[in-house]
């Protein structure tokens, strides 16, 4: 299958739309209705990377989380089984979403192309330039954790030795090392190449709204818009 | 033109050297090399010449550089992104981007140029530097040497007169070296001013006009390339610089079809022979539904690592080479057991060991060395390592590998070097028996990387058996028993040096 090309634009509009319907409570079968079905996207989204068995396994989980929300825990369970499944729940049903959409965006956004689309939007070039940096970061972050992940388990401390402080100390005190020198080179690397002149940045990407985002738009309005009004303007 | 003109700087709130009275004059056209130990003042200079000194970091500077006719105090750094390009040493640090397309036009969009001649600019560049294959890939999926290529298309693309390059060549294996060569040879035939600071210095000999020699910020000697090119390896070391020429010979050999004849030496049988077994991963697992499949023999023509037996001699200094992308640090990481999906298996006197019982036995000492020290202080990080903290156990190793002195200094306030004995002595600490180092000279001068091959040399006296992966012939020379080489993620020889 041929991967949909989706204007930045689109894309973070989907993260707030999934984030809003996914994490805002639902009641009624119809709030419920809403939820599952934008659920879908993120879902539909990993098909259409080539991701299907991981799509495959995110349904499955979805689908055990739903039906335990539904049969087995209400708010007045209690004990220790129910806390922990009612966390893998909220964790599967409310933030996976979520999060898949993110995951999403991040992994098929250009750098250029978030700018290009911050600059019609009319951010100002300092916002867009520090968000442009975060999505650069999270890669890096995910290379330097696992690195000092995996010295912590040579070590034999990746428990921090039973202390929860320490586990939390050994970890984080060589992120910010590195984060921070990291961070001071590539600024350095940056401004060598023009970074922060005072003319207008430009692109050499054309971006235009197409017919898939126009289709994601709307599907989105009509979702957000009934969700609101069953939930709120009632 | 570069003018720099009785410069005086030392930086503000630090300890790196400064420079003392430097002057220095580059023609148009001229390719110019700048040697000498760590902190001698290289990098110092190429900061002054590309503004980041005094507009990025600060300090204190006396006496005036002009580059192009412009005072570099008073000239914007924007300004001069399209006079002075900058290739930096560290690849992972020099990318704004996260994908190929984007990093090179990333500085001609920032200078405003527009759309229609940053595509043109795009595929000349492309073009230039054969980066067809990388275009449209995540840098994170790159080699070494492939993001330095993207790095120096990214500088070519903004089309300044004037080329720096800090170091490099550190990250890179010989093959990638070669076409970083190649790189600077066509900005020399485009007549561009090239300014390199360098520690290997082989790859470079034809390719400068001018070599500077520095020391302690202080411009000591320069010669012309055929000065440069007729001084013995003696001289060069005693300044406490890189052969020229032995390391050419070296390559010649190890990367050469000389190698595959000595690789007929039978495998040596000894009791107390390490004995790995069943090394497979790949990267690319095969699809599964809700099991991850066993990697095994059966499969392991498609891994990405496959070494199904291997007999290593104990207490031996075993030199691991390969190109970039061979599969040496994997190798490490799975013989570490670092890896979860590797099945691997080690016999270690007599005894089995697997999965996570291999950890125990194992100790890498990273190429970052930056991620595994943790604490407070020396003292700490090597009793953090200790089974029973014993204070003077952790005292007598501290002793015996020369950080008497730094007990209560903070890790992180060391140097490289001393950074790299502290991990050493946390490996020792824990009674690690196989220690193995992911290059652990990269980057560094003539004078540090002697005392490491120093230190492993001790290391297998002690009886430890010491892998250390790298790309750097010398240190080979120094201290290796045998070699390892990989191909494509199998194993290709293991010889006596």
């Amino acid at each position: 299958m041929r991967p949909i090309t989706l204007d930045p634009r689109t894309k973070l509009a989907m993260i707030f739309g999934v984030s809003f319907i996914v994490m805002v409570n639902a009641v009624t079968p119809l709030e419920w209705a809403i939820r599952i079905a934008i659920t879908m996207i993120p879902i539909l989204l990993m098909i259409s990377e080539g991701k299907y068995a991981a799509a495959f396994r995110f349904s499955l989980l979805y689908g055990i989380a739903l039906l335990l929300l539904k049969c087995f825990l209400s708010s007045e369970s209690t004990g220790f089984l129910s806390a922990m499944l009612l966390g893998y729940c909220g964790i599967i049903a409310q933030f996976m979403p979520a999060m898949i959409t993110a995951w999403y965006v991040i992994r098929t956004t250009k750098i250029g192309e978030f700018m290009s689309a911050m600059q019609k939007m009319h951010v100002p070039d300092g916002i867009a330039v520090s968000l442009a940096v975060v999505m650069r970061f999270f890669p890096t972050l995910k290379e330097e954790y696992s690195a000092i992940s995996d010295a912590m388990r040579m070590r034999g401390i990746a428990f921090g030795g039973g202390k929860v402080s320490k586990m939390i100390e050994y970890r984080m005190i060589p992120l910010l090392f590195s984060c921070v020198s990291i961070g001071e080179e590539l600024s350095a690397a940056a401004v060598t190449r023009g970074l922060g002149a005072p003319m207008k940045r430009t692109s050499p990407y054309e971006l235009r709204l197409k017919a898939a985002d126009w289709i994601i738009f709307g599907i989105f309005a009509l979702f957000v818009g009934l969700f609101v009004a069953v939930k709120y303007l009632r | 033109m570069i003018e720099i003109k009785n410069v005086n700087f030392s930086y503000k709130g630090s300890l790196d050297a400064g420079l003392h009275d430097v002057s220095l004059q580059i023609h148009d056209g001229e390719t110019v090399l700048l040697c000498g130990a760590s902190g001698c003042g290289k990098t110092t200079i190429l900061r002054l010449i590309n503004g980041l000194i005094p507009h990025y970091y600060k300090g204190e500077l006396s006496g005036s550089v002009n580059v192009s006719g412009k005072r570099i105090e008073q000239t914007e750094l924007y300004e001069l992104a399209s006079i002075v390009g900058t290739v930096f040493q560290n690849p992972r640090s020099q990318f704004f981007s996260v994908d190929t397309d984007g990093e090179i036009t990333f500085g001609t969009e920032n200078i405003g140029i527009p759309p229609a001649e940053i595509l043109r600019r795009k595929s000349d560049v492309t073009k230039e530097f054969a980066l067809e294959p990388l275009l449209d890939k995540s840098l994170f999926a790159l080699s070494g040497g492939e993001k330095q290529k993207i790095a120096c298309a990214s500088v070519s693309a903004l089309m300044p007169e004037i080329m720096l390059l800090d170091e490099p060549s550190s990250n890179l294996d010989w093959n990638a070296i070669g076409e970083l060569a190649e790189v600077i040879r066509k900005w020399k035939a485009q007549g561009k001013t090239i300014v390199i600071s360098e520690h290997r210095l082989w790859y470079l000999k034809d390719l400068v006009d001018r070599v500077i020699f520095l020391e302690n910020g202080v411009i000591l000697h320069e010669w012309s390339r055929q000065e440069f090119a007729a001084m013995s390896a003696s001289e060069l070391s005693a300044l406490g610089l890189r052969p020229v020429t032995l390391e050419e010979q070296y390559i010649r050999e190890f990367s050469g079809d000389l190698a595959a004849l000595h690789s007929a030496e039978p495998a040596v049988m000894c009791d107390n022979d390490i004995l790995i077994r069943d090394l497979y991963f790949t990267y690319h697992p095969p699809k599964y539904v809700l099991w991850k499949k066993k990697l095994c023999a059966e499969h392991s023509a498609d891994y990405t690592l496959a070494v199904p037996e291997l007999r290593l001699p104990h207490a031996s200094v075993i030199g691991l080479i390969g190109r970039n992308g061979a599969g040496k640090s994997t190798f490490l990481r799975c013989l570490c057991g670092l890896e979860k999906d590797c099945p691997v298996q080690m016999v270690l006197d007599g005894e089995t060991a697997f999965g996570k019982r291999i950890l125990k036995k194992r100790y890498m000492v990273m190429q970052d060395v930056n991620h595994q020290l943790f604490t407070d202080s020396v003292e700490a990080e090597v009793l953090l390592s200790m089974p029973d903290e014993s204070p003077e156990k952790a005292q007598k190793l501290i002793d015996e590998l020369g950080l008497s002195g730094y007990e209560q200094t903070h890790p992180m306030a060391l140097s490289g070097g001393q950074k790299q004995r502290v991990a050493i002595c946390s490996a020792l600490a824990a009674d690690a028996e196989i220690l193995l180092f992911d290059e652990p000279t990269s980057g560094l001068d003539h004078k540090h990387m002697t005392m490491v091959a120093a230190l492993l040399k001790s290391l297998a006296k002690r009886g430890k058996t010491v892998i250390v992966s790298t790309h750097d012939p010398e240190l080979i020379s120094l201290c290796c028993d045998r070699i390892l080489c990989l191909e494509k993620g199998r194993v290709r020889y293991l010889r006596k040096v």
